[in-house]
């Protein structure tokens, strides 16, 4: 086998030839989305440790005589559960390390923002990121690191060790940016990720100096995400392959590691001969791993030790011929050796290398897929059920992947792997923050998109201090505000499109909307994430959320105008009861007037005639 | 010399108006007095609740009527409108002061009633006729058009300043003014047999010079087109009180001949109120038969001729005779003849020719 003669380009450098489709295509907006990078992270963090979070953020010009763009030290620090000084390094200075990799809701998507807004600083300043962290409660690890964008690998400058006393990190950068530009919108960021956050404290200083401070208004966290495996509607061919190629199924690689492992493994202290290996494994097969247990197939058909498994590499097992090729690495030649059928290790190489059944790859490796629903979807793909995964030609995952899409009887995505806010924070966020005269809040029920789950949360308020310069939509997906490319987002679609002179609101109303949208994956419309495609699944929940809300502002509307509308009367009844009284005297020919006051007292109270 | 036997009617009718408007008077003052919200029940005179009355040969309004409360707010206002004009037209009549259609939506201002144009005010009015079923002229309040009355008729005035005083309306020979004080006067005697409406004032000027008054023992009115209600109602007069019949000469088109029906049988508008038809007022013409049979020199009609002759076969009064006929024959013919074609044959022979032989065939109708 040959070794790949073209030339691989690392993460990071990809990053950087690359980075406008990150946003971090000028000064302006390289800052603000830096700031959210940082923010979001440590966001996600506390949220991920239950841990209500206290947030700082602060942007300080390094030169503040100096005209914009120029140089600012960005630094974020929250309370969260810091990080392993092993991992800082790897976390802060490679690009695509990250745990974020599983199936949930959370903020940022594999955290790759973080190491982009450092290269981004290192890219225009030239300067380290310093993280400090505390994960113990009792040592506080600095470092001050550089990025290798060609190895994609941390240059550490500096690790200094002292006493800490509470868990949290503080990442802070030197990058260009443009404040007097991008100010208006950290600062929109910063008071719309309080209102959709209402369980954490945030803080910010600007580069004046002047400090913006979000107290936290509710103290009850919302239920975290769990994380869930896949919905066959949400899945690809790729996804598949790699599904069934993981770890788990593979043809191990016997190296020394492998070696020890199955030592530990078999708790092997001194050398035993392969016989001795094979009595020993077998005692304890149930108990030992997958990896292992194939290892001492492999040995028991070729009949070696560990010595020999050093020497040679495995390159196919044939089920279907019942033969092992391997290549002898002394010899520098290729073997075949026949597999026995009746052997009992012939089954479990069998399994390995043809992974599960259909059925059991369905029922394990996905979500809410029972075996009766897997049979079903067997038959309807026209799949026998035990036929192995593994075994599976190119054109048969293609067709087993467009028939993961076609099955309508999947039951609907999990959505427990959301976290919506909750209707009563976001319901107390709204009242702190606009202090309306009338605000309701209302959270759908979880629906999916193309075997994504998602839940639609809203709220609406009218009045009170919100100034009447018409209707304000705050657009949120996974408690990220999206502040740009507003027209086009499908919640402002619905919004406008929508009659709301139905609902007794006319002109300039004092009205606020407030929208969040939450996924495993929010449909943007394109790479910067700020506005939302209009799934006609997303739609309809995002309509039905927004009638009902309109409709309750309605009846409040009503009540309203009823209270003007007994004033009005009361005033039009004094007005003209007086007029008629005295037309009337006069063409009744009397002196004295009748006393009307009873009915323009009753005048004022009776209802509207129909 | 035709004498009313009579009493005074325009004081009868005057004497009935002050009554009524004091009983609707009495009854807000009541209403209000016992804490009820007062209300007037008007006639609805909505296009479904006027009917045509073959026996009395007029339109009239049905029998659906709407209340106007002062309990629903929405009415408040122009139940308010609606008695200020009851006092309003109480003070003018008892003061015998006249007034315009426009003085009404000024006069309205004093009393903080505010009318928000014209036509508000004018439907107010219109609505108080309904109430106590009386022509506005009644009231004291005319409209802005006027037309003229000419011949051997005496009146007595009845308005402030000319009470009992007596007139001949043949002193003048352009005619006389049929506003306020000559509707309110008796009419007191005649030596005419023949009353001839005419729809043009030229015409009419031209029957005065020629003496139509007397070859033809005749009182002249101009109808100035459309006759406007108080002329109705003088025509009418003069048939019911002094026993004249009454003929109309018309523009040969399909608008002459619908004056001369409106005189004769009322128009849909003024269906809420009566005494302004004359049942018996016979339409001498021009006829679109008479185009032909006197060779008038013709226009052509226009669109809006032709429609109205469409509109007004639907129209009941045209279902049947010689109103039906004439209406085909102007389609069939599509012009049209103004009374002064007859100039074409010199300027005496409308009087001369064409007026003796349709006074001779109207024996006939």
């Amino acid at each position: 086998m040959s070794k790949e003669v073209f030339s691989q380009i690392s993460p990071s450098e990809f990053f950087y030839r690359n980075r406008d489709l990150a946003g971090f295509s000028n000064p302006t907006r390289s800052l603000y989305t830096s700031v959210r990078e940082f923010v979001e992270n440590a966001l996600d963090a506390c949220d991920h440790k239950k841990i209500l979070p206290d947030i700082h953020l602060s942007i300080k010009a390094v030169d503040p005589e100096q005209a914009d763009p120029k140089h600012y030290i960005l630094t974020v620090k929250d309370n969260g559960p810091g990080i392993d000084p092993e991992h800082i390094p790897l976390a802060f200075g490679t690009v695509l390390y990250g745990s974020k990799f599983g199936l949930k809701q959370a903020r940022g998507m594999f955290g790759l923002g973080a190491t982009m807004a450092i290269l981004y600083g290192q890219i225009t300043t030239n300067k380290p990121v310093t993280v400090k962290s505390c994960s113990d409660g009792k040592t506080l690890d600095e470092f001050v690191m550089l990025l290798d964008i060609q190895k994609n690998k941390p240059v550490i400058q500096k690790h200094t060790t002292k006493e800490g006393s509470k868990t949290g990190l503080t990442v802070s950068i030197v990058l260009e940016g443009d404040y007097s530009k991008a100010g208006s919108k950290i600062r929109d960021y910063v008071y719309q990720t309080s209102l959709i956050t209402p369980y954490a404290s945030i803080t910010f200083e600007d580069p004046s100096g002047e400090k913006f401070h979000y107290p936290r208004i509710v103290k009850d966290m919302p239920r975290p995400p769990t994380v869930i495996k896949p919905h066959p509607h949400g899945i690809d061919v790729e996804t598949i392959r790699r599904m069934i190629t993981d770890t788990h199924y593979q043809i191990p690689t016997i190296d020394n590691k492998m070696i020890d492992k199955i030592k530990k493994e078999l708790s092997l202290k001194k050398n035993l001969s392969p016989k001795e290996i094979l009595e020993r494994a077998q005692k304890r097969w149930s108990d030992i791993s997958r990896p292992v247990r194939t290892v001492i197939s492999v040995m028991s058909f070729l009949d070696i030790d560990f010595e020999g498994l050093k020497k040679i590499r495995i390159d196919d097992i044939d089920v279907a011929n019942r033969t092992i090729t391997y290549w002898d690495f002394g010899e520098s030649q290729s073997h075949a050796v026949e597999l026995n059928p009746d052997s009992p290790y012939y089954k479990q190489l069998a399994s390995t290398v043809q992974g599960d059944t259909l059925l059991t790859f369905l029922t394990k490796r996905f979500q809410r897929v029972g075996p009766t629903t897997a049979e079903k979807f067997c038959e309807f793909a026209k799949f026998k059920p035990d036929k192995r995964i593994g075994s599976m030609t190119n054109e048969e995952l293609v067709k087993l992947a467009d028939a993961l899409q076609k099955f309508e009887e999947f039951l609907a995505p999990d959505p427990s792997c959301l976290a919506p806010l909750g209707e009563e924070p976001l319901s107390k966020g709204i009242m702190k923050f606009f202090n309306p005269e009338f605000a309701a809040v209302w959270q759908r029920n979880a629906s999916a998109y193309s075997g994504f789950p998602f839940i639609v949360e809203m709220g609406i308020a009218y009045g009170g201090d919100i100034p009447p310069n018409g209707l304000k939509v705050y657009r949120f997906a996974n408690r990220i505000p999206l502040l740009y490319d507003e027209g086009s987002d499908v919640v402002l679609k619905i919004v406008n499109e929508t009659e709301w002179a139905r609902y007794k609101i006319k002109g300039d109303p004092p009205l606020v909307i407030v929208s969040h949208i939450c996924s495993t994956r929010i449909p943007y419309k394109t790479v910067g994430k700020e506005n939302v495609a209009d799934r006609p699944e997303l739609e309809r929940e995002l309509k039905n959320a927004l009638q009902y809300l309109a409709r309750k502002l309605a009846v409040h509307m009503s009540r309203q105008g009823a209270a003007d509308m007994a004033k009005k009367r009361a005033n039009l009844y004094s007005k003209y009861v007086p007029l008629i009284a005295q037309f009337a005297t006069e063409l009744a020919g009397k002196k004295k007037e009748p006393n009307y006051n009873q009915l323009i007292r009753m005048g004022s109270e009776i209802e509207e005639q129909v | 010399m035709k004498n009313k036997s009579s009493a005074k009617t325009a004081e009868t009718r005057k004497k009935r108006l002050l009554s009524l408007l004091e009983q609707q008077g009495l009854n807000i003052y009541e209403n209000l007095d016992k804490g009820k919200f007062p209300q007037f029940v008007i006639p609805s005179r909505s296009v479904s609740n006027i009917v045509y009355d073959k026996k009395i040969r007029q339109y009239i309004l049905g029998n659906a009527s709407a209340v106007r409360s002062s309990r629903n707010m929405s009415q408040l206002r122009s139940y308010t409108q609606l008695a200020w004009l009851a006092f309003f037209v109480n003070r003018l009549v008892r003061e015998g002061k006249s007034s315009t259609l426009r003085d009404i939506y000024y006069s309205s201002q004093a009393f903080s009633i505010d009318f928000e144009d014209q036509p508000e005010s004018d439907n107010i009015i219109v609505d108080l006729e309904a109430v106590l079923t009386s022509p506005r002229e009644e009231f004291h309040i005319f409209p802005e058009e006027r037309s003229s009355v000419f011949g051997d008729l005496t009146i007595e005035y009845t308005v402030p300043g000319y009470e009992g005083k007596r007139m001949n309306l043949s002193d003048h020979p352009d005619g006389y003014l049929i506003g306020p004080s000559l509707s309110s006067a008796e009419l007191v005697d005649t030596s005419a047999e023949l009353v001839i409406a005419i729809e043009k004032g030229g015409l009419f000027t031209r029957f005065v010079e020629e003496k139509v008054h007397k070859k033809f023992k005749a009182i002249i009115v101009d109808t100035a087109g459309q006759a406007p209600r108080s002329t109705r109602n003088l025509l009418r007069r003069l048939n019911t009180e002094m026993g004249l019949p009454v003929v109309i000469l018309a523009d040969g088109d399909v608008y002459g001949e619908h004056i001369a029906m409106v005189i004769k049988s009322g128009s849909a508008n003024a269906a809420h109120l009566r005494e302004l038809t004359v049942p018996d007022a016979k339409w001498l013409g021009v006829w679109a038969t008479d185009i032909e049979k006197y060779k008038l020199p013709t226009i052509p009609m226009t669109e809006s001729d032709i429609k109205r002759i469409y509109d007004l076969q639907k129209d009941p009064r045209y279902q049947e005779g010689n109103w039906k006929k004439q209406l085909e024959v102007f389609l069939k013919l599509k012009r049209k003849a103004e009374l002064e074609a007859f100039s074409k044959y010199g300027l005496t022979n409308i009087t001369d020719k064409y007026l003796p032989a349709k006074l001779e065939e109207s024996k006939s109708f």
